[in-house]
């Protein structure tokens, strides 16, 4: 464990708490390394989109069942909505049938479009770097005259 | 430049609607207007944030959008023609959420954040942190523009007393600020709870954010909670009681595994709190060395330093002043200077390309702007009559415009007038129409719920808007308009274009507030209007003194007042005889509204009626919605100039019964007539004017009445009363006003 603190005696602080754990029987912290978590890492949105429309694309299946009720009413709403589900569950593949439909060739449509996009970049970026140094031509060798007689 | 604001849902309360209501009035102050827009606005508040589907920004407009979670707004904001930016937030981590409908939309939020980087002029980062993930997702003008605390708003005065005598229950009292949701960890603090209990029976957990009642997660905590003991999930609390929770706390801990800044640490170092806080994410950034930060969460040992933190007093105070450092750093004016810094990285908009450099040069013939909330002849409050009359007479010494609006209600701001410019004799007048009328039940409840005791940002600039008059044109065409006018006159600090048009124009701004202590003056949404502009220019030593009690800060201030001048010729006995008036009166002139003390005179003269046969008439003129009537009460309804005067001419007293007055024109105009006051005590203001005149009498209670009455029955006050009024003379006025003109000329020049 380590305490960041520039108003603080750090080693001071944690010997102390060391030897108050210490009298009660307890363990005292260890001492590894300062653990912090950094920058989260970058999300590509074509990529993440395309996941999300192939995740999302079949309108029957259901989200997880969530309410922000509480007590009885909550449980009972979410019990409500699970019974909804089961039994219900044919209508809903029924009613949502072209919706599914609609939904593939959006994410067909998208996978195709994305993939343009990333052809069409990386086709810009051919063309925006800069053009490679011409190389220094060397002079042709001369040939020697040849000396005549 | 217009910087307009784009939030995916503003609601009271949320962080992110609250820095962008911070981040307003920083622009301002930069001279930068703007509005908000948020794709849901929470009921009530549409005077404050507009629907996102009415943001139509010119080419050379800003729109910053702020970013977290996944929002439409992202790839709408792609769309518009204009210059673009975003201020980012942070995305909580989808891991936290895994298998709940939030997962999908923190990982799009994400995906989002890079999708923007291509098309924005400007990335802010609200932290370190914010700023590095900007870079990685690809952004490349990356500017750190903290978020800010305003200390002051976490003084002890702003304390709920009910909450506060609630708190004092338990010791070592722990305080945590946060949603109760997964990444906050509010586990952790029930685990180091139960190992405080352990070492410290009587010890107590307050927490202090939203929860969902049904959530399993919550149930679960709350059955731990239970389980334990002394642990309060409060809740959402109103500003007063965050504050008494602060300032009643003994140390404040954050379990929280992901943090994009941690405004409540902030809080806390303001209110003077230890802080103890988890190291993840901006969290060691924002403490910035203070407080202390751990890395390890072992439960006995932060149990053991809780203790140490608060049964320590020397540890304690070096906490406490090392906070305060890190609250500098993150102060108003630090972010002031940080985004000033970032719009300066903004190619310049094709407008300033376009146009000329204007010189610099002291105009002979001064331009200047006069801003009031009203203007015109028929306008009878007392700040507009004041604002028409300087403007007539200094009307010879400058080039004056005055900008208002299209209203000639004050309660409802109705455009009754024509937009547009049109002349007033010598003045021009341009008039801006106002964005919707006042509702006044809805803002007589709003104000019954805000006046009196402290209050966040958001709230107090949404009573703001909702006093109005919105008058966006306005602070539109000042900002624009800046360098075209030498100064610009500000009249009352307590209407819109005053308090939201200094900040735009401060360095040319004087400001006349007509202040005087009513609730509202105590709000600190004013504090720019006091604090920023070149003078202040106060009616009366009262108010000067006022002002520079509430602010300290406060720029320069200058006893100016008015100029008073009466008919040459009078005719009291005529008023008498057209209005039917017999033998001696009281007469007082002026609106007739609830917050004006007539229905206390009324009484008060009832019982004088009652006492003496021979009582004075009580004549009421001015227009107004009371009904006052009674035995020997007069009302006349509105009344012409000249009617006044010789109305004053002739009567025992002029009476004043409004508590709040900055300067009482009618007083001066009594005086100027000779007639003594009879004045309300409880206005020092008018108290004021009657001391120092030696020419009335005052009152608090009905006794007192009686007698002030009999004072001026029987004195003589004729020669004091001329005397006083010689030192209000327009000569004098406009010279104050010319020279703090040509001062700002002068600066601007050089």
């Amino acid at each position: 464990m380590k305490l960041l603190g520039k108003d603080i005696s750090a080693s001071q602080l944690l010997q102390q708490i060391s030897q108050r754990l210490a009298a009660r029987g307890l363990e005292a912290p260890d001492e590894g390394p300062i653990r912090m978590d950094g920058a989260e890492p970058r999300v590509d949105p074509l990529a993440f989109n395309l996941d999300a429309l192939a995740e999302h694309s079949d309108p029957t299946r259901a989200l997880p069942l969530e309410t922000h009720r509480g007590g009885v009413t909550g449980r009972a709403v979410v019990l409500a909505k699970w019974a909804f589900r089961k039994s219900c569950q044919i209508f809903i593949n029924e009613a949502l049938g072209r919706q599914q439909v609609f939904n593939g060739h959006v994410r067909d449509s998208y996978a195709q479009l994305s993939a343009e996009v990333k052809r069409l970049r990386s086709r810009v970026e051919e063309l925006e770097a800069p053009a490679p140094a011409p190389r220094p031509v060397s002079p042709p060798k001369s040939k020697r005259p040849a000396r005549k007689g | 430049m217009e910087v307009h604001q784009l939030i995916a849902n503003f609601a009271p309360g949320d962080a992110m609607g609250q820095a962008a209501v911070n981040l307003q009035a920083l622009l301002r102050r930069l001279g930068h207007f703007g509005e908000l827009y948020a794709g849901e606005v929470a009921p009530g508040f549409g005077s404050l944030v507009k629907p996102a589907a009415q943001l139509h920004p010119t080419r050379d407009a800003l729109v910053l959008y702020h970013h977290g979670i996944a929002s439409e707004w992202a790839g709408r904001l792609l769309h518009f023609d204009c210059r673009r930016g975003v201020v980012f937030h942070n995305v909580t981590p989808a891991r936290f959420y895994a298998g709940t409908r939030l997962e999908e939309a923190l990982r799009s939020g994400r995906s989002q954040l890079t999708a923007l980087a291509e098309g924005m002029s400007l990335s802010i980062g609200v932290s370190a942190l914010n700023a590095i993930e900007l870079r990685e997702a690809g952004h490349r003008n990356v500017q750190l523009v903290p978020l800010f605390v305003e200390p002051h708003r976490f003084d002890p005065e702003q304390i709920d007393l009910v909450m506060k005598r609630e708190l004092k229950v338990g010791a070592p009292l722990v305080l945590s600020v946060s949603r109760v949701v997964p990444h906050k960890r509010v586990e952790d603090l029930l685990s180091l709870h139960a190992e405080l209990l352990r070492i410290r029976p009587t010890a107590r957990l307050v927490v202090i954010g939203g929860y969902a009642a049904g959530q399993r997660a919550f149930r679960q905590l709350a059955a731990r909670a239970e389980e334990l003991g002394r642990v309060d999930f409060l809740g959402k609390v109103s500003h007063g009681e965050l504050v008494a929770a602060y300032r009643g706390a003994d140390v404040y801990v954050s379990m929280s595994e992901h943090e994009g800044f941690g405004v409540p640490l902030v809080e806390a170092m303001a209110a003077d709190l230890p802080v103890l806080a988890f190291g993840a994410a901006s969290v060691p950034w924002t403490m910035g060395g203070t407080g202390i930060v751990f890395d390890t969460k072992h439960f006995a040992a932060l149990a053991e330093l809780v203790v140490a933190v608060t049964e320590d007093d020397g540890i304690r105070r070096d906490l406490i002043e090392g906070q305060q450092r890190r609250l500098a750093e993150l102060s108003a004016g630090a972010s002031e200077a940080a985004l000033a810094q970032a719009l300066a990285t903004l190619p310049p908009s094709k407008e300033v390309r376009r146009a000329p450099r204007a010189k610099q040069q002291v105009r002979k013939t001064p331009r200047v702007a006069i801003v009031v909330q009203r203007f015109g002849p028929q306008i009878t409050g007392g700040a507009e009559a004041h604002a028409r009359q300087l403007a007539l007479k200094l009307s010879p010494h400058a080039d004056l415009t005055i900008l208002t609006t299209c209203a000639e209600d004050h309660l409802t701001w109705a455009n009754t007038l024509p937009e547009g410019i049109e002349d007033d004799g010598p003045l021009t007048v341009h008039r801006f129409a106002t964005e919707a009328p006042r509702q006044m039940r809805g803002f007589n409840r709003l104000s019954d719920a805000v006046l009196g005791h402290g209050n966040d940002r958001v709230t107090e600039e949404h009573w703001l808007a909702e006093q109005g008059p919105r008058v966006p044109d306005l602070l539109a065409y000042l900002a624009s308009n800046r360098a075209q006018y030498d100064a610009f006159i500000f009249f009352t600090y307590l209407y819109t274009p005053t308090a939201w048009g200094v900040p735009l124009v401060a360095d040319k701004a004087l400001v006349v507030p007509t202040a005087h202590d009513e609730p509202p003056f105590r709000f600190d949404v004013f504090s720019d209007v006091f604090e920023r502009p070149r003078a202040l220019l106060c009616n009366s030593p009262e108010e000067q003194q006022l002002i520079q009690q509430r602010h300290p800060q406060a720029v320069r201030t200058r006893i100016v007042g008015v100029g008073v001048e009466p008919p040459r010729t009078l005719d009291p006995k005529g008023f008498a005889q057209k209005h039917g008036i017999r033998g001696p009166y009281l007469l007082y002139v002026g609106r007739q509204e609830a917050g004006k003390g007539l229905k206390e005179l009324l009484k008060h003269h009832r019982a004088l009626v009652n006492d003496f046969h021979d009582a004075p008439t009580l004549v009421l003129a001015g227009g107004g919605t009371l009904e006052l009537e009674g035995e020997r009460v007069r009302t006349l309804g509105r009344i012409s100039e000249e009617d006044k005067w010789n109305g004053l001419a002739g009567a025992l007293a002029a009476v004043a019964p409004s508590r709040f007055e900055s300067l009482s024109l009618l007083a001066l105009e009594a005086f100027a007539v000779g007639t003594p006051l009879l004045a309300n005590a409880d206005s020092s203001v008018l108290a004021g004017h009657v001391e120092r005149s030696g020419a009335g009498a005052t009152w608090h209670s009905t006794s007192s009445y009686l007698e002030a009455v009999r004072i001026v029955g029987e004195g003589s006050f004729r020669e004091q009363a001329l005397k006083y009024s010689r030192a209000f003379r327009w000569p004098k006025v406009v010279a104050a006003f010319r020279a703090e003109i040509a001062r700002i000329q002068r600066d601007h020049a050089s």
